[in-house]
């Protein structure tokens, strides 16, 4: 099973392989577009070396592990095998193809997790009869990560898939920069967590402005309570920590062996860590860019408005429906204070978007105006009571043109000798 | 589908770590003390766990196991290793409990993945440049990776010309390359000792 070094092993040979496909930046499921881009030199360099279609002993699927201890048995039956960066590859190797012409089809499957830099048939790979082998280069090793994870022994076109890394493709550019980009995941996971048990002990002596915080807490949906459970009276960090390390998570987190029973000695190890920190944050909602910025793991560049001051200055990124959330609570807030639309000038919160004006309502001198303007007035008090700025773009006050002063509108209308109400109400 | 496993929530991840430690202690079997040591290698991957790994002492149990015989635990106890090794604290803990004559040794190996993780653990416990522990670029050290970058292997042969042009001065390179050209390379050592004369 275990091959020699110096044996017959060496990679496939693309070189006298079908057309190489290019496909650039395909992240949704519409056909795409195949350009025949031609091979750089750094490519012939890493393909035209060895033997062509050798099979490796890492593209062999391993057998299942059946005699496992209950306590660490996996939900899914896996293999023993231990998953390094060595082996772990943005060029992924796919076998079971069935032959019935549908490379456009298994590409656009792939390109659901990530950017496609290459893909192309492997002919010369010894293939079961009426199955094709494909290789598929990913822009991002991660990308690769997950694919894996999800297509691996995926029904496709009545055949069974059976993915697998294909390293030994990779040039020593990519190598260096596997290794390189490990390394420095590590250091600011490693950096993170530092920071944020730091930040534990800095937190008892906020206690006083915690309060509004709390409020804030029970407008998230959707949060992990697992997480709160832990960290609810030491972390500083607003429920949706799509920014918290894995580390953090995985470390605060009452055990959930179950989930990390599965990473034990599998073979279909990818995006293990980061699929499992998606489910932990339920950031499933977010956008595929916002787990890029997860995987990256960066700390927060740019400071955002906060419930709570600190004493240092904490960059957070905050997504969009908390800052709705946030925008609420404080309308809430000044509603409260009778003062609407007017920014809570006691904390020293960053303002984003254009300010209110926080103008009385003006009599119009017209009785139906008036009724018209006290109508919208009481309209827009009421949808901003029922959320409605949480559950869909459109209605932010503050995008109206006419900011929300129902006087302004009627008189433009009154001007224009129209009167129609807003189409929103 | 496997049911989950039946593991009291309360004893956490540390608990679980704590519970395949003692089991690889204790077992006879030599299937699960691979199980075992993979489920523990694999968990070296994520930063994470790298706090309990370190109370449960599973560095020096994957160090420990690089002497084994058993080809399969020491290929995973030193991907585990690789696993965990770019890590500051981790590659402090490996320097200073002499992890690296034990690395070195698995680069005569049979088994490919076992001399791939310990040339790429080898990288992280050094520094770029020439600034590296010395026991990193001794003479033997690079020659051998001289050799690896000869490879037929594709992937023996990045990683070895990796280490030769990132943790490696030219001086070292050359006068390894200059003592290659005179030794006896490719002469197979005995592999038993010679029959004595009646």
């Amino acid at each position: 099973m275990e091959s020699s070094l110096s044996g017959d092993d060496c990679p496939a040979n693309l070189s006298t392989l079908g057309p190489f496909c290019s496909l650039i930046g395909h992240r949704v499921a519409h056909p795409a577009d195949v350009v025949l881009a031609p091979r750089t030199a750094a490519d012939k360099m890493a393909f035209s070396d060895g033997k062509p279609g050798c099979i490796f002993d890492h593209h062999v699927q391993t057998a299942v592990c059946d005699s496992r201890a209950k306590y660490r048995e996996s939900r899914r039956p896996r293999a023993v095998k231990v998953y390094t960066i060595n082996l772990e590859s943005q060029y992924l190797l796919i076998q079971g193809v069935p032959a019935v012409g549908a490379m456009k089809e298994l590409v656009e499957r792939f390109a659901l997790y990530g950017a496609i830099e290459q893909y192309n048939a492997l002919d010369e790979y010894p293939a079961e009869d009426f199955t094709e082998v494909y290789l598929i280069k990913f822009v991002k090793l991660q990308s690769a990560r997950i694919a894996k994870k999800k297509m691996d022994e995926q029904s496709f076109f009545g055949g069974l898939l059976h993915v697998c890394y294909a390293p030994e493709f990779e040039t020593v550019e990519e190598t260096r920069e596997k290794l390189e980009e490990r390394k420095a995941y590590i250091a600011r996971a490693t950096k993170s967590k530092d920071y944020y048990l730091t930040k534990k002990k800095l937190v008892p002596e906020q206690k006083g402005t915690k309060d509004s915080r709390q409020d804030f807490h029970s407008h998230i949906p959707g949060f992990s309570t697992a997480a709160l459970n832990t960290s609810e009276n030491s972390s500083p960090c607003l429920p949706y920590s799509c920014e918290l390390p894995l580390c953090y998570f995985t470390s605060q987190t009452t055990c959930l062996p179950g989930d990390h029973v599965d990473r034990a000695s599998n073979s279909c190890s990818g995006g293990r860590n980061h699929g499992e920190l998606s489910k932990h944050c339920n950031l499933s909602a977010f956008s595929p860019e916002l787990h890029v910025s997860t995987y990256k793991n960066s700390l927060p560049c740019s400071s955002m408005q906060e419930a709570v001051t600190t004493s240092e200055s904490v960059g957070r990124f905050m997504p969009r429906t908390t800052q709705l959330q946030e925008r609420k609570r404080r309308r809430d807030c000044d509603r409260e204070l009778g003062t609407f639309s007017e920014t809570n000038t006691s904390s020293n919160e960053v303002v984003i978007g254009p300010k209110l004006p926080g103008l009385p309502p003006v009599d119009l001198q017209d009785d139906s105006l008036n009724t018209t303007a006290n109508l919208i007035r009481r309209k827009l008090k009421e949808n901003s009571s029922k959320g409605i700025l949480t559950a869909g773009i459109k209605h932010r006050t503050w995008t109206l043109p006419w900011g929300g002063r129902p006087e302004l509108l009627l008189r433009r209308a009154a001007d224009r000798h129209t009167s129609q109400c807003p189409a929103f109400l | 589908m496997a049911q989950k496993p039946k593991v009291d929530p309360h004893v956490g991840r540390l608990g679980y770590l704590q519970a395949l430690v003692n089991e690889f202690q204790e077992t006879e079997s030599q299937d699960a003390k691979e199980q075992v040591l993979a489920n523990l290698a694999n968990f070296a991957y994520d930063p994470g766990n790298y706090e309990y790994l370190r109370q449960l002492q599973v560095l020096d149990l994957f160090l420990d196991s690089l002497s084994e015989e058993n080809e399969t635990l020491v290929k995973f106890a030193v991907g585990g290793l690789c696993n965990l090794s770019p890590d500051k604290a981790n590659k402090e803990h490996i320097l200073q409990a002499g992890g690296i004559p034990l690395i070195t040794n698995c680069l005569s190996s049979p088994n490919e993945e076992t001399v791939l993780s310990a040339v790429t653990t080898l990288m992280y416990l050094s520094s770029p440049g020439t600034g590296s522990h010395p026991e990193l670029t001794s003479l033997p050290l690079v020659q051998c990776m001289l050799r690896f970058s000869l490879s037929a292997n594709i992937r023996l042969r990045n990683l070895a010309q990796i280490f030769l042009e990132d943790f490696c001065s030219p001086s070292q390179v050359a006068e390894a390359r200059s003592q290659q050209a005179h030794s006896a390379l490719g002469i197979p050592l005995p592999k038993t000792e010679a029959p004595q004369q009646p």
